[in-house]
């Protein structure tokens, strides 16, 4: 047997507050005696429940018939004996197979419902993931790589490298980092189908090659383990409730010895000249905005803190000002623009907010730009940048 | 590879992609086997399909299968060969492996089933059903669910070649 005979490929859990029987990883056994334990487990936590059992096999990446065959076979007799006892089956959207194959048990005995989950601890997701926020994302991204391109070596970009770029967007950032630093294979993923389909567009317009845009969810990615060198997860921490799950996952694909790279901000230090009273009112604003919403845009400073919780070593932390000098003035306007477009919309309204704080609001992002235009005006934008290396 | 759509006399063309060929005593030596093959084939293959990963795990879970049921033949000698080609959205498994008589005909019975109308009761009445999962639940799931078209066709010796029509690109979302 060689080594990775040994590894578990598969674990098996019951949690027993939330009545949750959880299985995950590669169950491919040729015979269903190697289950026994897990099979055991399963028994057991249908003795002790009552009412429903939930079966979580959201990370559960690959299952042989034979496999599949014994637990379904438990479920179903289970349905037979015990009208009174519900199994409630949860799949994810990412992993193609298991909606329609544990599907069939519903067609089989009522009493199995099967719920396709995707990540609830994303409260923003509404915002975010429809269509409105592409054009930010490209001027953003066009802002922020004027700075990147020189900070990302410090932080382990080089040539020939396998990389990852989860919670990915559009796709600009891979497309950027792919023409300048030629890694040897970027995969790109995110959990919307509009931008992963923007970017594939882009990927064939312009000939683009190496990189693999894939539909995941960050907090559970069917990706393997300690398969990258660098992880880059881009302004993107900050919308979870929970970036912990996600830094863990982060920390799951990288090598060991590699880094993993995160850039998030600070909003309330977003300033300008003139008119800076009334641009720091709003940008306290947002960052409360955003914490209504569970999402935390203050979290630039915490980095440092959150990878180390996380388990990262060598940490490395610098910020940058993205400003109205750095390239055209307009583009920097442009995003404050479109800023002010969805907070002191869509999210202003969905919070409930009263015109008077609407139009105060909205004065703030309209200084800003106005700092941004003016010939002796200063607007800028800080950006945490920071990376820590997996212990090998 | 860019997509290549070579038409000729109505039968698209094949493109070939990745071969594995490996005596079947080996292979059947270590079931992990299965398991290494299905996924090193379903990445090598995914890379230039448009979700590379999920790909890979639809492809794999598929190709798995049916190396299991390679791996339970019934025959001690010969080789198997795992050949992948492709015509645009579809991806072709080409299995071959040593087999006795009886194994044959079963295959070809098997198919036979996965072909016709009612393949979608048989599948749902073998998972429903007490009996663990025969070798034709297998093929019946490659076609209900994978939307596979499958054939059996002649080998030299006392083998048989399994193929399996993959539209996988096709399948997701
Ligand atoms: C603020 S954007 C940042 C995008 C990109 N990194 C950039 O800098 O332009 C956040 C991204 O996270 C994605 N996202 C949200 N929830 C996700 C999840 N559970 N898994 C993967 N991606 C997710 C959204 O679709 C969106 O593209």
């Amino acid at each position: 047997m060689s080594p990775y005979d040994l590894l578990p490929r598969f674990k098996a859990q019951y949690d027993a507050n939330n009545q949750e029987f959880s299985i995950a990883g590669v169950v491919r056994p040729q015979a269903i005696d190697e289950l026994g334990p897990s099979i055991a487990l399963l028994r057991d936590a249908i003795g002790r429940v009552r009412g429903v059992l939930y079966l979580n096999v959201r990370r559960l990446t690959q299952m042989n018939n034979a496999a599949f065959h014994a637990f379904s076979r438990i479920l179903i007799d289970t349905c037979r004996a015990r009208p009174d006892l519900k199994f409630v089956v949860i799949t994810s959207s990412v992993v193609g197979w298991t909606s329609r194959k544990f599907g069939r048990l519903s067609g089989i005995e009522p009493n199995i419902t099967v719920e396709e989950y995707d990540s609830e601890f994303y409260p923003g997701q509404g915002f975010l993931e429809e269509g409105g926020f592409v054009p930010i994302l490209r001027s953003q991204t066009k802002m922020t790589w004027r700075h990147e391109r020189a900070i990302l070596p410090r932080h382990g970009m080089r040539q020939g490298i396998v990389m990852a770029d989860i919670c990915c967007g559009i796709g600009d950032f891979a497309v950027l980092v792919q023409k300048e630093f030629q890694p040897s294979r970027i995969v790109a993923l995110d959990h919307s189908i509009s931008s992963l389909n923007y970017a594939r567009q882009v990927m064939r317009e312009f000939d683009i090659r190496g990189i693999e845009y894939t539909y995941g969810d960050a907090s559970e990615m069917l990706l393997d383990e300690a398969q990258f060198d660098l992880v880059t997860c881009r302004h993107s921490l900050q919308i979870f409730n929970r970036p912990e799950l996600i830094l863990k996952e982060l920390y799951r694909i990288c090598k060991p010895g590699g880094r993993v790279y995160i850039t998030n901000e600070k909003n309330s230090h977003c300033l300008g000249e003139p008119r800076a009273e009334s641009i720091r009112w709003t940008y306290n604003e947002v960052a409360k905005l955003f914490g209504h919403f569970e999402m935390d845009v203050e979290l630039g400073p915490k980095s440092r803190r959150y990878l180390m919780e996380a388990g990262f070593e060598d940490i490395r932390v610098e910020t940058f000002m993205v400003t109205n000098l750095d390239g055209d003035p307009q583009d920097f306007a442009d995003v404050i623009a479109a800023w002010a477009d969805v907070y002191a919309g869509e999210m202003a309204t969905r919070r409930g907010d009263g015109p008077e704080f609407v139009a105060q609001f909205r004065q703030g992002f309209e200084d800003h730009i106005f700092a941004a235009l003016h010939p002796k005006g200063y607007a800028g934008w800080p950006i945490w940048v920071a990376s820590g290396r997996r212990p090998q | 590879m860019g997509p290549v759509h070579h038409e000729l006399a109505g039968e698209p063309i094949f493109a070939p992609m990745i071969q594995i060929d490996m005596e079947i005593k080996a292979f059947v030596s270590a079931w992990r086997h299965c398991d290494y093959v299905s996924t090193y084939m379903a990445r090598m293959i995914s890379q230039n399909r448009s979700d590379s990963v999920r790909h890979s795990n639809l492809f794999s879970s598929a190709l798995n299968e049916l190396l299991e049921v390679a791996s339970r033949t019934r025959h001690a000698g010969g080789d198997l060969a795992c050949r992948v080609s492709r015509h645009g959205a579809t991806d072709r498994i080409e299995l071959t492996f040593p087999c006795v008589p009886e194994e044959r005909q079963f295959y070809e019975e098997a198919v036979s089933h996965v072909t016709g109308t009612e393949a979608r009761e048989r599948y749902l009445n073998s998972v429903s059903g007490d009996l663990a999962p025969s070798r034709e639940v297998v093929l019946l799931e490659l076609a209900v669910d994978y939307n596979a078209a499958l054939r059996v066709e002649e080998a030299d010796g006392d083998a048989i070649k399994l193929v399996v029509d993959l539209p996988l690109e096709g399948l997701q979302h």
